[in-house]
C-alpha cells in the first residue's frame, strides 16, 4: 500500500498549480490596489469598502442569493413529489423515469438554455421570469435525482410498520418518510443552491442584460472593464458566502440521520 | 376464556397462486397462539390478514363480534412486531417506544409514564435516549416489543420475532416473551417455523401446511397426540412407521403385532405409528418387544441417539472378479493399451454403442509420453443370447488388445415381505481401478450396475448398504462377493446409557408410547 501512497502526486501538483495558487491570487488582487508590479505592492481592503459602499453592489448579491433561494425552493416544490411518485413505481418504471430526468443532461447545458432563449423571446415574460426558468429547468433534475435516492432507500417495512402504530398516510408521510428523507432533500440543495448562487450564463442569455446577477458582475469587472482587483474582491465575497451557505447545509445533514436498513 | 378473534373459511390468491385454503381459527383472550409451519405455508400471510396489511381474498375476520375487512390497519387494536423489527431510525429509543401514543396525541406527560413503564418492561432503562441503529439485536427486539405493546392493544402480532437472534438470545427471549405475555395479559399470536419455540410458549398451537391447518391443539397434545405423519415430523423427532390396524388396541409392522391404546379405526386400515424416541427403552436381546442392531449413536449433551436396525432391508450380493492390470505393450509404435472384460444385461445388447462399449470396459490407449492416443478399432459381434463374446480394440498404430463381454441377465432378488425388488451384475476390475477409487462404495453400487426399486410402483429404492470384506488398499487378484441393500427398518432411540456401536440389542415400550395416525390425504 506504501507505494500507491505516490500515486497522490499529480493530484497535489496539479491541485497546487491550478487551484491553490489561483486561490492566493484572487486573494492577492482583491487586498492590492490597481496597477501595482511586483515590487511596488499597495494593500488596501478599498475593494471591499467599495462593494458594500455602493448601494449597488450589495443589491445585486442580494437578488443572486434570492434568486437562488427561491431556485432552490421550486426545486424543492416540484422535485419531491416528483421523487415520491417516481419511488412508488414499480421499478422498471422508476429507471425509466430516472432516464427521462437525465436524459436532458446528456446535451451541453449552454445549448439547452439558448433554445430556451428561443423559446422565451417569442412570448414577452418579464427577465426575472425567464432566468427562474432557466435556472429551475437546468437545476432540477438533481434535486430529484437526490430526493428520489433517499426516499428509494427507505425500507418499505417502516411505513407498514408506521400504519401498524395508528398512523395514517398523512401522520406516516410527516413522521416517518419527510424525516428520512431530508437527507436527500440537503443534498439537493447543495447541487442546486450553489451553482445557481453563481451561475452567470443564465442570467446573461435569458435576462437579456436586464438582469444582473452577481456572476454577471464578477464577469464583467474581469472581461470588460479589466478591474481584475474589484472582480477579484467580488468572487472573494462569493466564495465566503458560500462557504457559510456550505457550513450550514452540511450542519442540516448531519442532524438528520441516513435512512438505513 | 371469551373468543376475541374468529377467523372464519380465509382465502387468499396472489395473482393465481393460492396461499390459504380456506383457513378457520378461534383465538380467546389472553391466549398465546402460535401458528407453526414450514416458510410458505401461509402463516405469515394469515397473520398480515389479521394485521391488516392484507385483504383476504374470500372469508373474514371477526373481532369482539365485528367483521374487520373494512377497518384499515391504523385504525385496528392490534399491533405487530416485525421480523426484523422496523424500527425508525430517525428516533431515538424513547421516540420509537413514543410513536404510537404520539399519533394518539395523548398528553405528554402520561406519553412519558406510559413509555417508561414499557421501558422498564423490556428491561431497556436507561437506553431511552439511545439511537436504535446503535443496539444489539436483543435490545432492538425489545424496542420493537415495546413499541407495539405500549398502544396497549388487544392484540400483539408477533412474525417471527425471533428468528434474527442467536441461539442463546432466543430462548432467553422466548422465556421472556412469556413473562410479558403474562404480565399484560393480552393475546399474543406468534409466527415461527421454529417447533421447540412453539413448544416452549404456546398455549395454542396451529399447524399449518400449504395453506391449511393441519392441527390445533395445546403444546402437550400435538406432541403426544399428531394427527397425521406431517404433524408428527413437524413436532419433535419421531419414528414413523408404515403399519396395519388389526382391530382395536391392536396395530402390526413388519409383521409383528403390537399392543396400542388407539382404537376407531377400520379392520386392517393402513395407518402411520408414532413412537417417541425418547419413549422407548434398550434392553437386553431377546427381552424387549423387538430386537435389532446399533447402527450409530450420536452424542447430543444430555442423552445420546441411537439408531438401530430391526430388520434389515432387502440385499444381493454379486461376485466382483479382481484381475491383475494387464497393459498390452507395443513396443515399435511405443503404445500401450488397457481393457478389462466386463458383463451386461441382454436388454442392453440392442441399444449398446461403440462409446458405450469403451467405457464399460475401461478400454484406453496411450504413448510413451503418457499421452491419450485414439482408439480407432472396435470390433465385438454380440448376439441377442446370454454368452461371451470376444471384444478387440485397436489403434492406428496396430496395438490391439482382446477382452470378453459376458452377456447374461440380471441377479434379481425380490423380498415380499419388504415389497421391494434389487438387482446387480458381477463385474471385473482391475486391482488399480479399485485403489483409485475415491468413494469406494458409490462406485461398487455404479460397477455393478446395482439397483432396487418398490414393488408396489416401481419407484426406485435407494441402495443404503454396501457390504464387503476386503481392504482396497491391499486388494489382490481374486473373487470377492459384494453385497447391496435397501434401508431395513430404523429405529430412533434416545437414551442416557452409553452404548456401542454394533451392540445386539432389545427395544422395549408401553402400548400408550404407541400412537396411531391415518395415513394423510
Amino acid at each position: 500500500m506504501k507505494n500507491f501512497s505516490k500515486l497522490i502526486y499529480p493530484y497535489v501538483i496539479w491541485m497546487t498549480i491550478m487551484i491553490i495558487v489561483p486561490m492566493l491570487m484572487i486573494v492577492l488582487y482583491a487586498i492590492t490596489v490597481r496597477g501595482n508590479d511586483v515590487l511596488t505592492l499597495q494593500f488596501t481592503l478599498g475593494n471591499f469598502l467599495r462593494f458594500f459602499e455602493d448601494s449597488i453592489f450589495p443589491s445585486v448579491l442580494w437578488r443572486s442569493l434570492k434568486m437562488a433561494f427561491f431556485t432552490t425552493i421550486i426545486c424543492i416544490a416540484v422535485g419531491y413529489p416528483a421523487a415520491f411518485v417516481m419511488a412508488k413505481m414499480k421499478p422498471n418504471n422508476a429507471a425509466m423515469c430516472v432516464l427521462l430526468v437525465t436524459l436532458p443532461m446528456w446535451i451541453n447545458m449552454l445549448v439547452r438554455t439558448y433554445a430556451w432563449r428561443g423559446i422565451l423571446t417569442r412570448i414577452s415574460l418579464s427577465s426575472e421570469i425567464n432566468v427562474y426558468i432557466g435556472m429551475v429547468y437546468n437545476f432540477l433534475p438533481f434535486m430529484i435525482l437526490q430526493i428520489y435516492t433517499s426516499l428509494s432507500k427507505i425500507d418499505p417495512n417502516l411505513i407498514i410498520a408506521s400504519h401498524d402504530l395508528g398512523a395514517n398516510d398523512r401522520e406516516t408521510f410527516l413522521r416517518v418518510i419527510l424525516p428520512l428523507s431530508l437527507s436527500g432533500v440537503v443534498s439537493g440543495i447543495t447541487l442546486v443552491f450553489l451553482p445557481a448562487v453563481s451561475s452567470f450564463f443564465i442570467p446573461k442569455l435569458l435576462g437579456g442584460g436586464q438582469y444582473v446577477l452577481i456572476g454577471n458582475l464578477i464577469e464583467e469587472y474581469f472581461i470588460s472593464t479589466g478591474d481584475w482587483n474589484f472582480g477579484a474582491a467580488i468572487s472573494l465575497i462569493m466564495a465566503i458566502i458560500i462557504l457559510i451557505s456550505m457550513y450550514v447545509t452540511r450542519k442540516l445533514d448531519k442532524e438528520t440521520p441516513e435512512a438505513n436498513d | 376464556m371469551k373468543k376475541l378473534i374468529e377467523v372464519k373459511n380465509i382465502v387468499k390468491a396472489f395473482d393465481k397462486q393460492v396461499v390459504l385454503k380456506g383457513v378457520s381459527l378461534d383465538i380467546y383472550e389472553n391466549e398465546f397462539v402460535t401458528l407453526l409451519g414450514p416458510s410458505g405455508c401461509g402463516k405469515t400471510t394469515l397473520l398480515r390478514i389479521i394485521a391488516g396489511f392484507l385483504d383476504a381474498t374470500e372469508g373474514s375476520v371477526i373481532m369482539d363480534g365485528q367483521d374487520i375487512a373494512s377497518i384499515p390497519a391504523y385504525k385496528r387494536d392490534v399491533n405487530t412486531v416485525f421480523q426484523h423489527y422496523a424500527l425508525f431510525p430517525h428516533l431515538d429509543v424513547y421516540d420509537n417506544i413514543a410513536f404510537g401514543l404520539k399519533i394518539k396525541k395523548m398528553p405528554k406527560d402520561i406519553i412519558d409514564q406510559k413509555v417508561m413503564r414499557m421501558i422498564s418492561l423490556v428491561g431497556l432503562e436507561g437506553f431511552e435516549h439511545r439511537d436504535v441503529t446503535m443496539l444489539s439485536g436483543g435490545q432492538q427486539q425489545r424496542v420493537a416489543i415495546a413499541r407495539a405493546l405500549v398502544n396497549e392493544p388487544r392484540v400483539l402480532l408477533l412474525d417471527e420475532s425471533l428468528s434474527a437472534l442467536d441461539k442463546n438470545l432466543r430462548k432467553e427471549m422466548q422465556v421472556e416473551l412469556k413473562e410479558i405475555q403474562r404480565e399484560v395479559g393480552i393475546t399474543f399470536i406468534f409466527v415461527t417455523h421454529d417447533q421447540e419455540e412453539a413448544l416452549t410458549m404456546s398455549d395454542k398451537i396451529v399447524i399449518m401446511k400449504d395453506g391449511e391447518i393441519e392441527q390445533i391443539g395445546t403444546p402437550v397434545q400435538v406432541y403426544n397426540e399428531p394427527v397425521n405423519e406431517y404433524c408428527a415430523k413437524f413436532i419433535g423427532d419421531s419414528n414413523i412407521i408404515d403399519g396395519i390396524m388389526k382391530k382395536d388396541n391392536l396395530v402390526n409392522f413388519d409383521d409383528v403385532d403390537y399392543e396400542c391404546v388407539d382404537y376407531g379405526f377400520e379392520e386392517n386400515e393402513a395407518v402411520d405409528i408414532v413412537i417417541r424416541p425418547e419413549d422407548i427403552d434398550i434392553v437386553p436381546r431377546n427381552r424387549g418387544l423387538i430386537n435389532g442392531e446399533v447402527k450409530s449413536v450420536l452424542f447430543k449433551g444430555v442423552h445420546y441417539e441411537v439408531i438401530a436396525e430391526t430388520s434389515s432391508g432387502t440385499s444381493k450380493t454379486v461376485i466382483m472378479h479382481v484381475t491383475a492390470n494387464r497393459d498390452i505393450e507395443n513396443k515399435e509404435a511405443h503404445e500401450k493399451i488397457s481393457a478389462s472384460n466386463f458383463f451386461m444385461d441382454l436388454e442392453d445388447v440392442d441399444s449398446l454403442t461403440d462409446s458405450e462399449v469403451i467405457a464399460r470396459a475401461n478400454a484406453q490407449a496411450w504413448n510413451d509420453n503418457d499421452e491419450d492416443v485414439s482408439l480407432t478399432k472396435i470390433k465385438y459381434h454380440l448376439k441377442n443370447e446370454v454368452g461371451t463374446y470376444p471384444c478387440t480394440f485397436g489403434t492406428d498404430a496396430g496395438t490391439e488388445i482382446t477382452i470378453n463381454i459376458t452377456v447374461t441377465t440380471p441377479k434379481v432378488v425380490e423380498d415380499e415381505a419388504n415389497e421391494e425388488g434389487i438387482q446387480a451384475f458381477d463385474f471385473y476390475k482391475t486391482v488399480d481401478e479399485i485403489k483409485e477409487s475415491v468413494a469406494l462404495d458409490t462406485d461398487l453400487v455404479r460397477w455393478a450396475d446395482a439397483y432396487a426399486w418398490n414393488m408396489e410402483d416401481n419407484s426406485r429404492v435407494e441402495i443404503w448398504d454396501v457390504k464387503y470384506d476386503f481392504d482396497d488398499e491391499t486388494i489382490v487378484e481374486g473373487d470377492y462377493p459384494v453385497t447391496f441393500s435397501t434401508q431395513g427398518r430404523e429405529i430412533k432411540i434416545e437414551t442416557t446409557d452409553r452404548i456401542e456401536e454394533g451392540e445386539r440389542i432389545g427395544l422395549k415400550w408401553n402400548p400408550e408410547d404407541i400412537h396411531v395416525m391415518r395415513k394423510m390425504g
